[in-house]
């Protein structure tokens, strides 16, 4: 699945999956259940705490 | 460019619109009538209000949020700077030259400063400042192609070739840091945003208001000139320090 069909599928931009991925950017709850849905994953397999940054 | 770059550098519809009201709204400002440029207003506030008000959803979460933290940066620069503004006036007195240009001068750093932010927002600093580098170079190569072609047809007709090439070679000189810029941000940020900081401090040092009446002119011809550069080159030598 390319950036572009996933944020299609979960209603946003391309850049704002981008900015995810680059970990510069931490998604609504909402948005997190969305992408997970997508991916038939929970949220917490899809998003870890990152125990350095102390986030997402 | 790639198809990435393509589809990141085009702007969606409103963005068009917006973008079109601001050049006429600044074109009728510059050459029919100074009290047009509210067409211009119209293009740079309307959309981001019609988004507050919710009557316009373009933006998804991640595009709210740095609308709104490019507008928070925007308030806190524009803020300074007009308090700033007014207390040197209060400090001249009655006499104190107020301007429109003193307005001009806070607005240029409002809007810049939105821009910075929401460019460094959406593509960080070494595209940013690629593309920042690129579109004062492009300026400048069609500045430099009006000036060559309108002063090599002399009064008589004649074309002067001698000075074509040397306008070619001047104008290469001013043009080509831009282009070489550009190239040079991917490869070495840290190094290319030292240079672009002290490019700036040698704008503000050439063209500063350094013992001239006319500050607020001078001012704002800095702020659009050497800001842009100062911003991106701190940008780049921040990312490069946290990226490390």
């Amino acid at each position: 699945m390319t950036q572009q069909e996933l944020a299609d599928r979960a209603g946003v931009t391309r850049q704002t999956i981008v900015s995810i991925e680059k970990g510069k950017y931490n998604p609504s709850v909402g948005l997190a259940l969305r992408l997970a849905s997508t991916f038939g994953v929970s949220v917490e397999e899809l998003f870890e705490i990152d125990r350095e940054a102390g986030d997402g | 460019m790639d198809r990435r770059w393509a589809d990141e550098l085009r702007p969606p519809k409103t963005g068009l619109l917006a973008g079109a009201l601001v050049v006429v709204g600044v074109t009728l400002w510059m050459l029919v009538d100074k009290s047009l440029l509210f067409v211009a207003g119209i293009g740079a506030f309307g959309p981001g209000i019609l988004r507050e008000i919710g009557w316009l959803r373009d933006h998804d979460e991640f595009q709210r949020q740095a609308a709104h933290r490019a507008g928070y940066h925007a308030w806190l620069v524009g803020g300074l700077a007009a308090v700033v503004v007014l207390s040197a006036l209060e400090r001249g007195g009655a006499g104190a030259a107020v301007s429109i240009e003193w307005l001009g001068l806070v607005l240029a750093l409002m809007w810049l400063t939105w821009l910075f932010s929401s460019l460094l927002t959406y593509w960080g600093a070494q595209r940013t400042t690629r593309v920042v580098l690129l579109a004062f170079g492009s300026f400048w190569l069609l500045f430099g192609i009006a000036t060559i072609v309108s002063e090599a047809v002399d009064g008589s007709g004649s074309f002067d070739v001698a000075g074509t090439i040397l306008g070619i070679l001047a104008g290469s000189a001013i043009i080509g840091p831009f282009f070489l810029g550009a190239w040079a941000v991917t490869r070495w940020p840290a190094f290319t945003g030292s240079v672009l900081i002290a490019i700036a401090a040698l704008f503000s040092w050439q063209f500063g208001p350094w013992g001239m009446d006319e500050w607020s002119t001078q001012l704002l011809t800095l702020t659009l000139l050497a800001l842009p550069m100062f911003a991106c080159g701190l940008a780049l030598l921040v990312e490069s320090t946290t990226d490390t």
